[in-house]
């Protein structure tokens, strides 16, 4: 069962990596990065590293993410300016 | 045509990622519980006679890395220092990631001093259960990411305060270690009594060093978030 579960994460953390570089927009694609830390969120603590998990589920899905979208914001106001 | 095809795949996969990855995260609260007794029983064993914590972990990053701890605490304070040169600032400053919303600003009120209230549960029983100062640190950050997305510009954060917590936390460090080597010998050694395992007070300067590299770490990251979701009011000028 707890065999099922890793492998379906592994697949599904493969599918969001692809679709974090493949998506049209950039801001998709932060949204995505952040689905991934949320994913080895889940791989970190079923392979009992419960440190690493908690670090990963605030700093990989949360603020990382605020940090790269906010920096995509303010570039792009930037570029209209100019 | 083929590209609205491929953004419905998209969102399907999407949501099917996110019903999957949150039943799979409350399986696994619900069925592994004992996290704690397959957390390397070796090391516990090891650290047992040398620190009395019951987080292997905490003992390892705090006690027999502590040079190393100290060291990336440095290389943080030097990032984030950096980034403050970097930013470009003024007085009318613009937030720029922020949702006018009341049902945002009412729920950020009442889950603010709840989530600084789980951060520092965190940092304090660093060397009981996991996480630690790092962990806890970025938690209280995240309660002011919470406050800035919700107020915006009305949130008035104390620069002095965040400056003085940080070097304080800092300079702490850094007393606890000389501490060390003026009674014990050695550099972060321990003078404190270890206590008894699982107590609150007990590992000796592990959860004073956890105290400090917490606050460090909540102060810091507080910071590099005010200074990359406010920009110079640049829009509206």
């Amino acid at each position: 069962m707890i065999g099922l579960v890793i492998l379906g994460t592994f697949l599904m953390l493969i599918v969001v990596a692809y679709m974090a570089v493949s998506d049209l927009y950039l801001s998709g694609s932060v949204v995505y990065f952040m689905a991934l830390g949320l994913g080895s969120t889940v791989l970190y603590f079923i392979f009992s590293a419960p440190d690493v998990a908690l670090t990963e589920a605030v700093i990989g899905a949360g603020v990382s993410g605020v940090v790269f979208l906010v920096s995509l914001l303010q570039t792009q106001t930037r570029e209209d300016e100019q | 045509m083929n590209l609205k095809k491929t953004i419905k795949l998209k969102t399907l996969l999407s949501a099917l990622l996110v019903s999957f990855l949150t039943l799979t995260l409350l399986g696994v609260i619900t069925h592994v519980t004992d996290v704690h007794l397959t957390l390397g029983d070796q090391l516990l064993d090891l650290n047992r006679d040398k620190t009395q914590s019951a987080n292997a972990v905490t003992s390892v990053v705090t006690y027999f890395r502590g040079l190393d701890t100290l060291g990336e605490v440095t290389i943080l304070f030097l990032s984030i220092f950096g980034i403050g040169i970097g930013i470009n600032r003024s007085d009318q400053m613009h937030t720029i990631l922020h949702y006018d919303n009341p049902l945002l600003k009412i729920g950020a009120k009442v889950l603010f001093p709840v989530i600084i209230l789980f951060g520092a549960y965190i940092i304090l029983h660093g060397h009981l259960s996991p996480g630690g100062g790092f962990q806890g640190g970025v938690v209280i950050a995240s309660a002011f990411l919470l406050m800035f997305l919700a107020e915006g510009d009305a949130y008035d954060l104390d620069h002095r305060i965040m400056t003085l917590f940080e070097s304080l936390s800092g300079a702490g460090f850094v007393l606890v270690g000389l501490l060390g080597a003026a009674l014990g010998g050695l550099f972060l050694s321990n003078p404190l009594p270890l206590g008894t395992l699982g107590r609150l007070f007990s590992g000796g300067i592990l959860p004073v060093i956890y105290l400090f590299v917490g606050l460090k770490v909540a102060s810091e990251i507080t910071l590099l978030i005010e200074y990359f979701i406010r920009t110079r009011d640049a829009r509206d000028a």
